[in-house]
């Protein structure tokens, strides 16, 4: 008799624990490898001990969280959603972002007004900007890329790598060669051409490791990607260098958005308020060259050298229209589908 | 009697029903919805717009094919010599071909990427013997493809085959010996016609798996070599176009079905 009062009061504490639980979880995603390990050092381990909460951190892609919180609309099964490459206004307009009000941040006077723009409309903040251009191994790539067009530079054939749709910074890579070959984000033709240029000496990858390991082992000396993973890579110990092509760069701000019809708002608020201070947005910048959102973060002389601040610095770099991609990126992936098949 | 089977069955149909039949039909249904409140068959005809879907559909085929081929060449032989085997050897044969089974498809196919890329085993041995420079690499290639999934798949070849073989009777085999049939004639004329059955079997496992892949043929062959499954999984993830995977879709089951009936239905009119 008394084993089960014992076995029926740990179902209750078991089932109590859970519910519990329930009310101090949140359910996050990030980026994987070297960048979700920075947002755990940065924001997601010191959030987890300041409030004594657990966080569940998974690894999804923007363009493939967007598609998880359209499936789970009715249900939605994350708190807090970080997205880049535009895709937040996506989100934002199908209603599956919870607007947030500027009272609502303490950090929100700190923060440079880029970072904020888009908050009316929906969007959460950005909490780091990365920028996209052109990646190359200084010691092998001769001579170093100038130009966006410089893809099809016969002198690199074998060792470009170019990256796919799907990823974000491929798709922005992909959108300044096409401004740069004349097109607009109506007709993509001549970008398709240059890239059906290179694609002879070029792989095509996806995802950011394998770009990592493209430059370590399979001999890569050019990629068009973001700024971050050149800094990695220098990390890692490889000669790769970063450069803003003639032409301009591509700017990314990376947002952290709240999820519509959650319950646990007030504390994913708290986390998104958390992301936005000082001392993480210094830490993007030291880790991986991010330009920070916010005013009063403290860098490093070489960080600051490397990194790009400020209004002016950002007022030099190309954006992309995010609700016109979020519109044509279907029809895109279709022609670049077809320009790549072998 | 009947009735009793009726009751034994229905728990199983009804289960079936719910986690097969209507999901599929669900998919079905989906891949003729046009836009809100339509109903057409335009997902259908922008699969047929141009040569591209047609070449991925053909190329799904081509390699699912030759992949069963590839597994039925090695699975029966080595199927026959687990069979012959006694005692630990077969114990540790089969362990052997369990065994990778247990480790999840993607770090089966990690393992491949290792061998395969540039400067790999493959590549360094290849240029041991001079027959390919150092950074000869089947990444991004359909024989890369071939090779890794037929790997993941040969279990499931090999074990099916081996349940059809264990039913054979010994002594049929030594029939055939003592009759002055050599070893290959037997295993021509008594052995294979016996284990048919599984060889059938396993090949439309096999055939199934392969052609429904996408993680290994991802992974290995890279964008530029897609297959079917691999476009429903973009279609759904990244262009978020559901009508039109599910039309993919639906058109994977068709090609599916229209190799693996006439197949079935051959395999078993010769009586097998």
């Amino acid at each position: 008799m008394r084993s089960k009062i014992f076995a029926g009061a740990g179902l209750l504490a078991l089932l109590v624990a859970h519910d519990v639980s329930a009310q101090t979880e949140l359910v996050i995603n990030s980026f994987g490898g070297a960048y979700e390990r920075k947002h755990r050092e940065l924001v997601i381990d010191a959030f987890e001990k300041a409030n004594n909460v657990k966080i569940i951190v998974t690894t999804v892609y923007s363009a493939d969280m967007v598609a998880q919180l359209r499936a789970q609309k009715a249900a939605p099964r994350f708190d807090i959603v970080h997205l880049s490459g535009g895709l937040e206004a996506t989100a934002a307009a199908e209603g599956l972002l919870s607007p947030i009000k500027p009272e609502q941040l303490a950090n929100y006077a700190d923060l440079y007004p880029f970072a904020v723009q888009n908050i009316a409309k929906g969007e959460g903040p950005a909490y780091s900007a990365a920028v996209v251009g052109m990646l190359y191994d200084a010691n092998k790539a001769k001579p170093a890329p100038q130009s966006w067009l410089d893809i099809t530079n016969p002198a690199y054939a074998g060792h470009l790598v170019l990256t796919d749709l799907s990823n974000n910074w491929g798709l922005l890579s992909f959108l300044m060669i096409n401004k740069v070959a004349g097109g607009t984000l109506d007709n993509i033709a001549p970008g398709l051409d240059i890239v059906k240029k290179s694609l002879a000496g070029a792989t095509i990858l996806s995802k950011s490791p394998e770009i990592q390991q493209a430059f370590a082992q399979s001999d890569a000396w050019v990629a068009p990607y973001a700024q971050d993973y050149a800094f990695t890579l220098t990390q890692a110990g490889l000669p790769v260098k970063f450069l803003q092509p003639k032409e301009g760069a591509v700017f990314s701000p990376i947002t952290v958005n709240l999820v519509a019809g959650r319950p646990n708002q007030a504390l994913a608020l708290k986390f998104i308020d958390f992301s936005l201070r000082a001392e993480a947005s210094a830490g993007w910048a030291e880790a991986f060259r991010y330009a920070p959102v916010n005013r009063k973060a403290q860098l490093s002389a070489e960080a600051a050298a490397g990194v790009l601040s400020g209004e002016e610095a950002t007022k030099n770099l190309v954006t992309f229209d995010p609700i016109k991609i979020g519109q044509m990126r279907g029809a895109w992936t279709e022609q670049w589908n077809r320009t790549i098949a072998k | 009697m009947k009735r009793e089977a009726f009751l034994l069955l229905m728990p199983g149909v009804v289960v079936l029903g719910f986690v097969f039949a209507l999901p599929v039909a669900q998919v079905l249904l989906l891949a003729f919805d046009e836009g809100p409140g339509q109903i057409g068959a335009a997902n259908f005809s922008k699969l047929f717009v141009d040569s591209y879907y047609p070449l991925v559909a053909e190329r799904t085929i081509r390699l699912a094919s030759l992949i069963t081929l590839v597994t039925a060449l090695l699975g029966v032989p080595l199927a026959y010599v687990m069979y012959r085997a006694q005692g630990w050897i077969r114990s540790a044969l089969i362990v052997l071909i369990v065994l990778p089974l247990m480790t999840s498809v993607v770090i089966r196919t990690f393992g491949w990427l290792v061998i395969l890329g540039r400067g790999g085993l493959l590549a360094r041995t290849l240029d041991m013997f001079g027959l390919a420079p150092r950074n000869f690499s089947l990444m991004h290639t359909e024989t890369g493809i071939v090779l890794a999934l037929a790997q993941v798949l040969l279990p499931f070849m090999t074990l099916t085959v081996l349940a059809a073989m264990s039913r054979i009777e010994r002594n049929l085999e030594e029939a055939a010996r003592t009759m002055g049939a050599g070893i290959f004639a037997t295993l021509w004329h008594v052995v294979l016609p016996l284990a048919r059955p599984g060889i059938v079997s396993g090949s439309l496992l096999v055939f199934a798996l392969a052609v429904s892949s996408f993680v290994t043929p991802m992974l290995v062959g890279g964008v530029r070599l897609p297959v079917l499954a691999g476009a429903v999984y973009q279609q759904m993830t990244s262009t978020l176009d559901w009508p039109f995977a599910a039309a993919q879709a639906t058109l994977l089951l068709a090609l599916a079905l229209l190799v693996i009936l006439p197949y079935a239905r051959l395999a078993r009119a010769r009586g097998g």
